[in-house]
């Protein structure tokens, strides 16, 4: 995967400076799960909310001014632009207050940052998603971007689990794709309730059950670093080579850009170089730094 | 422009003629720390210590502490501004050869991808008066970097010991000009030049110290996972960071609000990869282990700087091992970490 071109996005810097955040206003905000919430949000600048673009699985740095200023894909499709979404799980001090806020404050924004899943790479291949938990975020993005393309693309299959049905995030999208014909669905919990009827089991586990084939296909997988170390076997079994097998990381970051030092895999920094990298390029490092 | 020289008792005077056109830093004491600070018209008694400052001079450009921006909070609405930035031109006086090239080094860094705003209009408006060093520490080791304590390569105007006098090299048409804006510049005679000749080749003989760093990137990678190795290497090592935030060539940074009632602003300030909060994420820590966070150091400066931007983070400046409690020392570490590597 190519470093990110970031010629045609200096247009939306601020004041000229990379730091500076675009004020946006919150629209809606969605309950997911109990400590999970999606925002969507607009540009208070007419004009940047007319201009902004942006590619699947990148991101933003989100600030509450004041608080502090922390990184979230953008879980929203390109295709659908009449606002953004993100989704915060509440953990810190930022996801505490942005969580605090209500439809209508002002937050910052300043992004898109990062590389993006490579459509052209993907196109007239059979797909197959593999995420859990509230991770599904950035590949939500591409899925409704690949939906709303549908002819570009051939079989595309879904595996998503989280803990819980109580932790299963963006279910209206989970409903909907499980209508869609032309797309094949698995939800797992690892451990269902009293009114739980669908699958149980690790995400690693279904994948295995699913066995989707490798032939001109790719996988993109997506969630907590322990379902990702040990999905990538799976996949290893079932013939998946590491430059079939695409990811987008989280770690740690502040600037964003490169910079300040923290979210590197080896040479690579998951903000400039990633946050999507196929697993050819990070294997070497990934089982001791990731 | 033929070189020139000054006698060490009119440097005063020609810091002087400089003021007027720059603001004018030195080599300094702070309550006892050494570090580069504004002139005050007159102190020039750093001349006297032939030693270098402990804190870099990187915090000229990348302070400790900086504001990025305020912003006031007015019911709902959020109003952002920037620092004044008045754009004065600015003058660095006595920095080493190996300070001077680990600027060029964080400059590719605050150029990558997006440039730093901060950092970079600083760089640009100042102007380097490089110092040769005379009596390098048992603990420099720039001629392995390939550096040497009287390299002019990365200032505009540099400055060698001739006993009573300095030589004065214009390196730049920057620096060039500076010779032009004092009367107190004599021409340098041949005498002159083979004096500051000799100093540099007995000066050069001086750094004792070192590093072997022949196909460092490739042994570095076949060391990466022998856990038993950083383990042992990163035994001693307090996890204090003093080595990366007085490295010359370290830069990384948290960034961070304050906010008194509905007034803020938001500041970055050095941080360190040997602090286990530098890379905690809320479930997971990937650099939770001390010898994982030493490994990251010693590779990020000999292995992926070097893969990113062809040059090894180092200079050989000896802080890290001069100013680390514990003595610490990087030469020894990958000394060890190079007999292993052959040993297999």
């Amino acid at each position: 995967m190519a470093i990110a071109d970031i010629s045609d996005r200096r247009r939306y810097l601020a004041q000229g400076n990379v730091y500076l955040p675009h004020i946006a206003i919150i629209e809606k905000i969605i309950d997911e799960t109990p400590g999970v919430r999606t925002f969507h949000f607009n540009f208070k600048d007419e004009k940047l909310r007319e201009e902004f673009t942006f590619d699947s699985g990148q991101f933003g740095e989100y600030s509450v001014l004041g608080i502090g200023e922390a990184p979230f894909c953008i879980s929203s499709s390109p295709t659908r632009r009449d606002h953004l979404e993100f989704t915060a799980q509440r953990v810190g001090r930022l996801t505490n207050a942005l969580h605090r806020l209500s439809v209508g404050a002002e937050i910052g924004f300043r992004g898109p940052y990062g590389n993006s899943f490579p459509l052209d790479f993907l196109e007239g291949k059979n797909l197959v998603f593999v995420g859990g938990g509230i991770a599904l975020a950035p590949l939500r993005s591409l899925i409704w971007n690949v939906i709303d393309n549908r002819d570009k693309y051939k079989n595309i299959d879904i595996i998503y689990g989280a803990r819980s049905p109580a932790d299963l995030c963006f279910k209206y999208d989970l409903d909907a794709w499980d209508k869609d014909k032309s797309v094949s669905m698995a939800t797992t919990v690892d451990k269902g309730d009293e009114s739980w009827t669908g699958r149980e089991g690790f995400v690693p586990q279904v994948l295995e059950q699913v066995a989707p084939s490798p032939d001109n296909a790719v996988a993109i997988v997506c969630g907590p670093p322990i379902m990702i170390r040990f999905t990538f076997p799976v996949l290893g079994k079932l013939g998946f080579t590491p430059e079939q097998i695409i990811t987008t990381l989280e770690k740690r970051m502040k600037c964003g850009i490169g910079k300040c030092g923290r979210c590197n895999i080896g040479n690579l920094y998951v903000c400039r170089d990633g946050p999507v990298f196929t697993y050819a390029q990070i294997k070497n490092f990934i089982s001791s730094e990731y | 422009m033929a070189n020139k020289k000054i006698n060490k008792k009119n440097i005063a005077k020609l810091l002087g003629d400089w003021s007027k056109e720059f603001e004018l830093f030195i080599p300094s004491k702070d309550e006892g720390i050494a570090k580069f600070a504004k002139w005050d018209g007159k102190d020039t008694s750093f001349l006297d210590w032939h030693r270098n400052t402990i804190v870099p001079p990187k915090a000229i450009f990348f302070p400790p502490v900086e504001e990025m921006f305020s912003f006031q909070k007015d019911k709902q609405s959020y109003h952002i501004e920037l620092p004044s930035s008045d754009g004065q031109k600015q003058l660095i006086f006595g920095i080493r050869p190996y300070d001077a090239n680990a600027l060029t080094i964080l400059d590719k860094t605050f150029k990558d991808t997006y440039e730093d705003p901060y950092y970079l209009p600083k760089r640009k408006n100042t102007v380097l008066v490089g110092l040769g060093c005379t009596k390098p520490y048992d603990s420099c080791f720039c001629t392995s970097l390939g550096g040497s304590p009287t390299d002019s390569a990365n200032v505009d105007l540099m400055l060698t010991d001739i006993g009573d006098e300095f030589l004065v090299e214009g390196v730049t048409d920057k620096g060039r000009e500076l010779m032009s804006m004092s009367s107190e510049l004599e021409e340098a005679t041949e005498a002159d030049e083979t004096r500051a000749k000799e100093t540099k080749e007995a000066t050069y003989q001086k750094v004792t110290r070192q590093l072997d760093t022949k196909d460092i990137e490739e042994k570095l990678l076949s060391s990466f996972e022998i856990q038993d190795l950083w383990e042992e290497i990163a035994a001693k090592c307090i996890s204090c960071g003093i080595c990366t935030l007085l490295c010359p060539t370290c830069y990384c940074f948290d960034i961070n609000d304050e906010l008194i009632k509905d007034r803020g602003t938001r500041f970055r300030s050095w941080d360190s990869c040997s602090f286990p909060v530098y890379t905690k994420m809320p479930m997971e820590n990937p650099r939770i282990e001390k010898w994982r966070r030493v490994r990251n150091k010693v590779c990020h400066k000999y292995e992926f700087y070097p893969m990113n931007f062809d040059v090894i983070a180092c200079t050989g400046c000896g802080r890290c091992v001069r100013q680390c409690p514990v003595n610490w020392d990087i030469t020894q570490t990958l000394e060890k970490m190079q007999a292993k590597v052959q040993s297999g």
